[in-house]
């Protein structure tokens, strides 16, 4: 991933380098974001099991 | 287009996307929501209540991209938002229509699942009447479109409420009033201090199209009927003393700024004290209101 695709033609180099830290940033708020969900989601079932709803 | 340079293929970076939901709207949401909780009788599991509390901002967050993704245009024209992220250039259009479908369906659907239907639907209903009814239709249309965007901020109390107790009775009507009549006086007070660049925007804010003294006599109108409508809960026997003093206090002080606001007629920005007291107190009175709604609850009971 971190070598320069220079087939990608609107993109020079330095973008290309701000495209894939951005990218990698995303990446890692939406794996935050997943495992937070994952968390979320075992607590709201097992709370609705404890209320028998 | 010329944009594409500077969104980087399209690619928005996480902090516009956040910056796309509108975060410090999003703390009054939040916060009136939690009071609406708060105030229902019932219980709700703390979990429960954070999910409830989660996906009322995720609607409001996704209904602030979806007015973001219609509003580029008039937003780029005013200073006060051309630095938002659409009209800056750091994000395509395509991208905040996306992210606001996207979490609207998200936050009905956690809402659905985790909490209630009831406050599910209540929810889909809020986005859609702030993103279509408020931004597409009517914003640019009537100069009340403050008072139909007050609808609009107005539903999380009560969608916290339904939350709790899966319906929605007179208090939480109630709260979702005050925050109905609150909204026109403490919008058209910045809309006088910032007139200019509404006009520029060709957005009929009531100032632009009724006039300064006009708008100056609405302010005063609605805030007699916010006062009414924000002693009503203690009137009606809904709320304790603690609630009713704190009421009639900051809704007196509110009246008494609002009739300085109408009996004001200048024209300059910078004379306008009076205006930028009362948008300064509103936001005060909004929260400390809510507040002892909660405090009263949590006291009478």
């Amino acid at each position: 991933m971190s070598e320069i695709d220079s087939d990608k033609a609107p993109m020079t180099p330095e973008e290309q380098k701000v495209y894939q830290a951005r990218q990698k940033q995303r990446a890692i708020i939406m794996a935050c974001l997943l495992l937070f969900m994952v968390v979320l989601f075992y607590l709201i079932t097992i709370v609705k099991i404890g209320s028998g709803s | 287009m010329t944009t594409a340079s500077h969104t980087i293929q399209g690619l928005a970076s996480a902090k516009d996307l956040f910056a796309l939901t509108k975060p410090r709207v999003m703390s009054l949401v939040i916060f009136t929501a939690l009071c609406g909780l708060l105030a229902a009788p019932g219980d709700i599991h703390p979990v429960i209540a954070f999910t409830a509390i989660l996906a009322i901002s995720l609607g409001a967050g996704a209904s602030a991209a979806l007015n973001q993704w219609y509003e580029s245009d008039i937003d780029a024209i005013m200073k006060r938002t051309s630095q938002r992220p659409l009209p800056a250039g750091r994000m395509d259009r395509e991208t905040a229509l996306h992210f606001g479908i996207g979490l609207s369906v998200f936050s009905v659907l956690l809402m659905g699942v985790a909490v209630n239907w009831f406050s599910a639907i209540f929810l889909a209903f809020s986005i859609f009447f702030y993103a279509v009814v408020y931004t597409i239709w009517l914003k640019r249309s009537t100069p009340q479109n403050i008072v139909i965007g007050g609808a609009a901020g107005a539903f999380p109390p009560a969608i916290g409420w339904a939350a709790v107790t899966g319906d929605v009775t007179m208090m939480p009507f109630l709260l979702f009033a005050i925050i109905f009549f609150w909204t026109p006086p403490h919008f058209w007070a910045l809309a006088l201090f910032m007139n200019s660049d509404y006009s520029k925007a060709g957005v009929p804010m009531m100032p632009v199209v009724a006039g300064r003294q006009s708008t100056r006599k609405q302010i005063f109108g609605y805030s007699l009927i916010l006062a009414a409508v924000a002693i009503a809960p203690f009137a009606f026997g809904l709320a304790g003393v603690v609630y009713g003093a704190v009421a009639i206090v900051l809704s007196g002080i509110f009246c008494a700024l609002a009739w300085r606001v109408c009996r004001s007629n200048t024209t300059r920005p910078d004379d306008m004290g009076s205006e930028k007291r009362l948008f300064k107190f509103s936001i005060l009175y909004l929260f400390a209101l809510f507040a002892a709604v909660v405090a009263d609850r949590i006291i009478m009971a």
